[in-house]
């Protein structure tokens, strides 16, 4: 089983190798601006978050693949399959989760809201770190006892983002709930600035020219929940980004993210890699006699 | 969880087909007249026409097909209901989208490159010129 699970792990780091980096969108690993996946598009990515929390805690290694398809120019759906391996414990499948992101204006504004829905099923060795929200949690257990407790979440994000002056600068407010425990309401937000480093295309095609290349700084965070609003034991983070579009549909981001308190992972490496598949759902449509 | 699983599958098969039809021509579709009236910056020389056929062809041609002709319900840019349009309006478009009617907005490129773009749709002709 243990060998199956590295397998799982090595598959999943190697697939993030040879496919992410959100192509053509601004450098986050967190914060969610209002672009939407092109309708019919897919987009197949691959993270992972690596970790050291210090203190005698062990690093860890949490990858996971994302599924994203735009179903409509207003509805980006996605599914995310994770897992995690720690030094000197196991490596496993942590869960799955499914989101959707719909454009309730239909028309581009100074700010942009986006309207975020996800449901997780997860168990309580999922590192990925894919948003912090609520408190700081109480030391790591090993891998065979946190699996062993399940979490089904709910959450929900307002999206608030503006592009201007060839930058996109993006607001998230995250609030979730753990239908598993009696944890109230958990608060969070992410905060991110992302801009390509140069504004024009050039007429070759090139792989190491400025405009393959953006520039993202984010700051994450929890604030918090329904017992306890604020900013009392929480974490938050500092995290440059950096993101290479090295094809028409493939493209790379890292990002080494900082703690600003004196709690939580002292540094988060996060690295992935996108590919896009452009017009997939027409694809399947011929494939079915449709489309 | 069996059946859970097929209430899923079947209500996002039911919502993809309800956002396929919403995905239709929107003829009334009119940039405002302060967006219509803004002038090209960047030109129309080669080097910009190539860099703006690189981004149509990375970003627009799997709805508008590589000579702009249009598949499926996007529009064929090579028609002259198009081509009579200012610049301005075709980058007021572009940034703006129809998302209603299933063009994305397009705001996440920069100024200059949606303005690019507007330059490589003006070499758009019809196969038959």
């Amino acid at each position: 089983m243990k060998t199956l699970m590295l397998l799982f792990a090595a598959a999943v780091s190697l697939l993030g190798l040879a496919n992410q980096a959100r192509a053509q969108q601004p450098a986050y690993f967190v914060t969610y601006s209002h672009e939407l996946e092109e309708p019919r598009n897919l987009e197949i990515g691959t993270s992972t978050t690596i970790g050291s929390p210090g203190s005698g805690h062990p690093a860890f290694f949490a990858p996971f693949i994302e599924l994203e398809y735009g179903a409509t120019a207003w509805w980006t759906s996605e599914l995310y399959l994770e897992g995690q391996s720690t030094a000197g414990d196991s490596a496993l499948f942590t869960g799955w989760r499914l989101e959707n992101r719909f454009r309730p204006l239909f028309r581009e504004h100074v700010i942009n809201p986006v309207l975020y829905f996800e449901y997780a099923s997860t168990n309580e060795a999922s590192k990925i770190m894919k948003e912090i929200v609520g408190n700081v949690e109480t030391a790591a257990e090993i891998n065979a006892d946190a699996r062993r407790v399940h979490a089904h979440e709910v959450e929900t994000k307002l999206i608030l983002s503006s592009n201007t002056h060839n930058w996109n600068l993006s607001g998230n407010f995250i609030v979730e709930k753990n239908l598993s425990e009696d944890e109230g309401f958990e608060f969070g937000y992410a905060l991110g600035a992302s801009r390509k480093l140069a504004t024009m295309a050039s007429a070759e095609n090139c792989r190491f020219c400025r405009e393959n290349f953006a520039a993202g700084l984010e700051m994450y965070g929890g604030l918090g929940s329904t017992n306890g609003f604020g900013l009392h034991n929480t974490v938050h983070y500092l995290a440059p980004v950096l993101a290479w579009q090295f094809s028409d549909n493939a493209a790379v981001q890292f990002s080494p993210a900082v703690r600003l308190t004196r709690v939580g992972n002292p540094v988060l490496f996060r690295i992935s890699y996108i590919y896009e598949v452009r017009g997939f759902g027409t694809k399947v449509a011929r494939l079915f006699g449709g489309g | 969880m069996k059946r859970s699983a097929w209430f899923i599958a079947v209500a996002l098969f039911a919502y993809m087909t309800f956002a396929q039809e919403a995905t239709q021509k929107h003829p009334k579709w009119q940039a405002p007249p302060d967006a219509a009236a803004k002038k090209n910056p960047v030109g129309d020389k080669p080097e910009v026409v190539a860099g703006g056929k690189k981004l149509f062809m990375r970003h627009c041609a799997e709805c508008h097909n590589e000579d702009g002709s249009g598949l499926q319900d996007a529009a064929n840019l090579q028609l002259p209901e198009v081509q009579k349009q200012t610049d301005g309006a075709l980058f007021w478009k572009i940034t703006t989208g129809n998302v209603k009617n299933g063009m994305p907005p397009f705001s996440r490129l920069s100024d200059d490159e949606r303005w690019q773009i507007v330059s490589f749709l003006r070499t758009l002709k019809p196969a038959s010129q």
